[in-house]
């Protein structure tokens, strides 16, 4: 019923919708500047009659003042409750109707409003954006029922025990600075909230001025901006942006938080401070950490804590790193009375790596799948926008993608052990239990031990 | 679509939107085809098959996939287990080989250490996750005859109990030519594509046919009920309605759309009265699946806020689908259904992962030309036939009631008080113990 592709003896599907033969598969994007000082980033697609616009602002929940934590993330939240002309149960209507998604949400370095629809509804969903961000109800009633909301589902997520581990870990990381909360808050931050604060919250940090608009699809770049101008000219103004975050420092010792619940598994987590973004060894830490936890079945976390000793479902390393220095973790389930042998394994594969250089063979191993695998983040319209958003906010550039197996290449043997040795510390490290004790006997005296062994 | 001399099905679409390709393999045996005192046996063999064959060692598997810039993984459900990888499109060809091979040569080496994983599976995703807990109670309470019964993961102690042998004999009968579907999608050339399986495949022998699973589910006559007392602070609960899958077309599509109606989007009905109206539920749901290869559950259910009576927040769902038996939805409402359908039907398309599963599931369901029919069966649709169900399934003789009854998550004799549970902060200063 469409147009005709190659079949090759086979039968397609009529209701696939036919895919334009085009050979080009480089990542076409377009940047430009929006009267109201907003960066436009558009990747055409015209594959698929569908249209995914994001939007960043800086009102990430690190900006939540001290003591309202879950502050940048209830305003984002509150932003959709009804907008323009349109109370709550009619904004939604609206969207529903034309099986578009549109949401807000706050994570630590950035708010993201955000919509995916058919491309014959995108400039109706986009004008139901548009009213979000500047014409937001804001009624007192429906804030006040939304924080009721928000408490209810951080009362419901502190039954996971992963969750709690996560929100553990993030405070004894990084203390009362900015990343040191859950995004959502706690019930107790949250339930001092006021409507007021929202609408400030809002009025403060909304900002074109400071925006990356990220639209990917079936959409003409000049004609997408034309309508951004028109419909989201505003909030005028621009976000200072903030230059420096104290980062996380993790004195001497074994940091150990046990947090006894009636669990089968306990759930572990095992960090160091780390690093932002920009950090030129962030490309280091990447290939170190494909070999130690970050490669899936690749890596030597799982060969020996997973395939080997069958001690755990998933385990894995991970360097989070964002606007300012995050952390590093280490994470896995294992049930309870496993949970100081598993430590005790990951600390010798943390020790090992410190210790020794890692084999040629591992290195390449990393490289190629790091840098073979990028097409793999950027094969549907979403990942597309935040790889988009990415570029801009950390200022990787637009042809990222060319220089990023230069990146990779470019690491050796010598400076994978060198990140090793500087971020991964067994004797200053933070460890985060949420276990049955009576069960786990989590031993702080064994894993401090272990930690000096090298 | 080809049909090998062994009776491998092939399935091929090219696919250029973006430089990658997925290559999935479907065997048509689950959790389904298990027997008593054996579950789980479907699932661990799907763990297994990444544990060595002939040629590769213990997870040889994936580290070539990853060194070939590919992704690769594997799910068992109640009816089917999909091995894919998605991969850069240049080396396609990997992956089939390797899934020739162990299709052919499967030599599984650490069958105990395997076994503890799966356990430590079955740890984190059901005993430590109330509202999984109380759906494997639920459901095994709906099925009583049927293999829909047991869980997919497995009762524990059958996982226990399950042998090296069970695995190998499992494997010989399903994972046969004749028993699978292979379905290709991405930036390549069909023709080559469809050559190599042929080369790499077209071989292999076929082992024993395997038994049709001949259960069925006798009718449900009358309301059923089971409690769960489960380390939890916040209640849930769920029900299930026995309904027709696939085979009964019409009431499929009229199902697929009264589950729309219920719960998709924040327009939704159980969204909008339980969780924004009432306030009575942090998240409501109906979900049902017309895909499943023996008639299945029309499922409803809630999680609860803090200090809700379960009570309260039944008799609401209670109203709402008596609701949906008095009364026809409006025009307007049900056009909304079918256009929440109509946009995720193409948004699903933006993943060739995505694409090719509907292709390998209808293909097992019986052809996967039914993908075509899809839309257009939901836009036949009427307010008459969503309430003809509705009267039909989603009555309470129909029903199994699952409640879960928290019983905290603090252990027994711990103090209490703090909202994470007791936290005692141990801070070792380097000497501070010896």
């Amino acid at each position: 019923m469409r147009a005709a592709r190659s079949l090759a003896g086979l039968l397609v599907t009529a209701m696939f919708i036919a895919l334009a033969a085009t050979p080009s598969h480089a990542l076409q994007i377009k940047r430009v500047t929006l009267n109201n000082g907003a960066i436009l980033l558009v990747s055409e697609q015209h594959q698929l009659p569908m249209v995914t616009m994001s939007i960043a602002f800086d009102a990430g929940s690190r900006r939540d003042p001290a003591g309202k934590a879950g502050f940048a993330s209830l305003t984002a939240r509150c932003l959709t409750l009804g907008a323009g002309k349109l109370s709550a149960d009619q904004f939604n209507q609206q969207v529903d109707f034309m099986g578009s998604s549109l949401s807000v949400d706050a994570s630590e370095d950035f708010a993201e409003a955000s919509f995916t629809s058919l491309k014959k509804y995108e400039p109706e969903t986009l004008a139901l954006l548009a009213d979000v961000l500047q014409h937001p109800a804001l009624h007192d009633d429906d804030i006040l029922r939304k924080r009721a909301e928000v408490i209810a589902a951080i009362k419901a997520a502190e039954q996971q025990p992963g969750y709690v581990a996560g929100v553990a870990f993030r405070k004894q990381m990084f203390d009362d600075t900015p990343y040191g909360h859950d995004a959502d808050g706690t019930t107790d931050s949250v339930s001092k909230l006021t409507p007021a604060d929202v609408r400030d919250f809002y009025r403060e940090y909304y900002k074109m001025g400071s925006a990356v608009i990220a639209v990917v699809g079936d959409v003409d770049t000049d004609q997408i901006k034309a309508a951004l101008e028109k419909e989201l000219a505003g909030p005028a103004g621009k976000v200072t942006p903030e230059t420096e975050q104290t980062p996380p420092k993790v004195p001497p010792g074994v940091h150990l938080t046990i947090i006894d619940r009636n669990v089968a598994q306990a759930n572990l987590i095992m960090g160091f401070p780390g690093m932002a973004r920009s950090n030129p060894d962030y490309y280091r830490f990447q290939v170190m950490n494909y070999v130690l936890g970050g490669g899936g079945f690749a890596s030597r976390l799982m060969a020996v804590v997973r395939s080997r000793a069958g001690l755990a479902y998933s385990i894995s390393s991970q360097n989070e790193a964002g606007k300012f220095p995050g952390s590093i973790r280490i994470a896995l389930q294992t049930k309870n009375r496993s949970a100081n042998e598993a430590m005790k394994l990951i600390l010798q594969q943390v020790n090992e790596i410190r210790d020794h250089p890692v084999s040629d063979a591992e290195l390449a191993s990393a490289k190629k799948f790091l840098i073979g695998s990028f097409p793999l983040k950027i094969d549907r319209q979403s990942a597309i926008a935040g790889y988009m958003l990415d570029i801009e906010l950390y200022g990787l550039g637009l042809d990222y993608i060319d220089k990023y197996p230069g990146y990779i290449n470019a690491v050796t043997t010598q400076q994978v052990q060198e990140v090793a040795r500087k971020y991964l510390h067994p004797d200053a490290m933070i460890v985060v239990a949420v276990a049955n004790q009576a069960e786990a006997a989590i031993n702080a005296k064994a894993l401090q031990e272990e930690a000096k062994h090298n | 679509m080809q049909t090998l001399g062994n009776g491998l099905t092939v399935l091929v679409l090219e696919n250029h939107k973006a430089p990658v390709a997925t290559f999935n393999i479907f065997y048509k045996v689950g959790s389904r085809n298990e027997q008593f005192g054996r579950t789980g046996l479907s699932h661990l063999l799907e763990h297994m098959m990444f544990r060595g064959t002939k040629k590769l060692k213990p997870e040889e598997f994936s580290n070539i996939i990853q060194e070939n810039g590919g992704m690769d993984n594997a799910f068992t459900t109640a009816d089917f287990t999909d091995y894919f990888e998605v991969i850069n499109r240049d080396h396609l060809d990997v992956p089939i080989s390797l899934e020739a091979d162990r299709m052919a040569n499967f030599d599984p080496k650490g069958f105990d250490s395997e076994k503890a994983v799966v356990m430590e599976e079955r740890r984190m995703r059901t005993e430590d996750n109330p509202a999984d807990a109380l759906a494997e109670i639920a459901q095994a309470q709906a099925f009583l005859a049927h293999p829909y019964h047991w869980p997919v993961i497995g009762w524990m102690h059958d996982i226990e109990g399950l042998t090296l042998n069970d695995v190998l004999a499992y494997h010989s009968v399903y994972y046969s030519p004749q028993n699978a579907v292979i379905v290709a999608v991405g930036d390549f050339d069909a023709d080559k594509v469809l050559k190599q399986i042929g080369e790499d495949f077209g071989s292999i022998k076929n082992g024993p046919k395997p038994l049709p699973v001949t259960e069925i589910e006798p009718p449900q006559e009358g309301a059923r009920q089971v409690m769960l007392r489960h380390a939890a602070d916040v209640p849930a609960f769920a029900e299930a309605f026995h309904v027709p899958n696939f085979k009964d077309h019409n009431d499929a599509f009229a199902l697929e759309v009264a589950s729309e109606i219920l719960s998709d989007g924040k327009s939704s009905r159980l969204y909008k009265s339980l969780v924004i109206d009432k306030r009575l539920a942090v998240d409501a749901e109906a979900s049902y699946d017309m895909t499943s290869f023996d008639p299945g559950l029309f499922w409803v259910s809630a999680e609860l806020r803090p200090g809700v009576k379960t009570s309260d927040a039944l008799a609401e769902i209670d109203r709402q689908l008596q609701a949906l038996r008095d009364t026809p939805v409006s025009a307007d409402e049900l056009r909304k259904a079918k256009n929440l359908e109509q946009a995720d039907f193409v948004f699903s398309q933006d993943s060739i992962f995505r694409e090719a599963m509907l292709l390998g599931l209808y293909q097992m369901l019986g052809d996967y030309r039914m993908v075509d029919q899809y839309l257009p069966s939901i836009e036949k649709v009427t307010a008459a036939d969503i309430q003809r169900v509705a009267r039909q399934y989603l009555v309470e003789n129909n029903r199994t009631l699952g409640i879960l009854i928290p019983t905290g998550v603090l252990p027994k004799g711990a103090g209490g008080g703090h909202p994470g549970g007791a936290v005692q902060h141990v801070a070792l200063d380097e000497g501070a113990l010896r």
